[in-house]
């Protein structure tokens, strides 16, 4: 007997992230232009008198804008794509459904070029099975009440919940 | 904490960036402002203390046609590139240090150099701009400036010679 299927990336949940992907990519695409345009500009005002404090509004102006977007490119935009290719494999490949009540373990891993996950075990009548599941997840998981979880490639894909 | 996790995980690259940023910058300014030899005069001063940017922005106020700039640089520029020498159109120098430069400089009015500061009254010119060490100062004018047969080079030092 199943219970109802709560899929851990709903449609929403993917149409909010790639938004949220364009948003920032756009965000940091007008600041790095901005950025620019305004250290032309200091350069291009620069006069004899002006022109120190000019090259240190420019330094000051490019090195934020700069770290800005190195931010944002590493720790939003391209986290944010990882997540979304993870979340896109998840809704696609096959599903495997493993019964078991879902416990976060300490054990998170950084897998290369995709998503940080969270190691859980599955605690059921049975032997202790493990699954992992994207950190950004992990929680909701955990306090969904799930009774069992389906898995693509080891990666909670989905959860039951008793209807 | 996580953005400061995320930000010293990456240090190495923020650091980077400044660096590559300042570099960057300070090439583009100093490209941005400056201006053929033909179009500039420079002067060198080896003297304590001087107010570069405010001494070039008083003199380019009565700036003479034919001339985008005037550049004004303490003698560092000349102990980092001894090429600068033969480049620079004036220079202020201290009686003491007049010898090492024998031969590089062009006479002006008939004479080796022009007293610039005299200690013994404590008078000299552009007192509000340079601070003068115990010793005389002459200015003389590069025996490679580019504007000593114009007559601008000269023009400049006159003007030099006037400020308070």
């Amino acid at each position: 007997m199943t219970g109802k299927i709560v899929e851990l990336y709903s449609d929403a949940d993917l149409a909010r992230l790639e938004r949220r992907i364009w948003r920032w990519r756009m965000g940091l695409l007008v600041l790095s232009a901005a950025a620019l345009i305004a250290c032309i500009v200091l350069a291009a005002m620069a006069s004899t008198g002006t022109a120190k404090q000019m090259e240190l509004s420019a330094i000051v102006v490019s090195t934020l804008a700069g770290w800005i977007v190195i931010y944002g490119s590493m720790f939003i935009v391209t986290a944010g794509r990882r997540e979304l290719a993870h979340a896109q494999m998840l809704r696609e490949e096959e599903r495997t459904r493993q019964e078991g009540k879902p416990a976060l373990t300490g054990q998170r891993v950084r897998i290369k070029k995709s998503i940080v996950a969270r190691r859980i075990e599955l605690r059921g009548a049975g032997p202790v099975r493990t699954a992992m599941v994207s950190e950004n997840r992990a929680k909701a998981l955990e306090k969904a009440g799930a009774t069992a979880v389906y898995t693509v490639h080891g990666y909670v894909a989905a959860y039951e919940v008793a209807s | 904490m996580k953005f400061l996790k995320n930000v010293f995980s990456q240090l190495h690259t923020f650091l980077l960036w400044a660096l590559v940023s300042f570099l960057v910058w300070s090439w583009i300014f100093t490209f941005v402002n400056d201006a053929p030899a033909a179009q500039k005069v420079t002067v060198y001063c080896n003297v304590p203390a001087i107010e570069d940017t405010a001494l070039a922005v008083k003199l380019e106020e009565h700036l003479p046609e034919g001339l985008k700039m005037i550049q004004v640089h303490s003698f560092d520029y000349v102990m980092f590139d001894t090429g600068t020498i033969d480049q620079g159109d004036i220079f202020i120098l201290p009686q003491s240090a007049i010898e090492d430069y024998d031969g590089q400089f062009s006479p002006i009015a008939g004479q080796e150099g022009t007293l610039i500061y005299d200690p013994a009254t404590g008078q000299g010119a552009a007192m509000s701009y340079i601070i003068y060490g115990d010793e005389p100062y002459y200015l003389f004018l590069g025996a490679g400036s580019v504007h000593l047969e114009d007559g601008l080079a000269q023009q400049i030092a006159q003007l030099l010679l006037t400020l308070p």
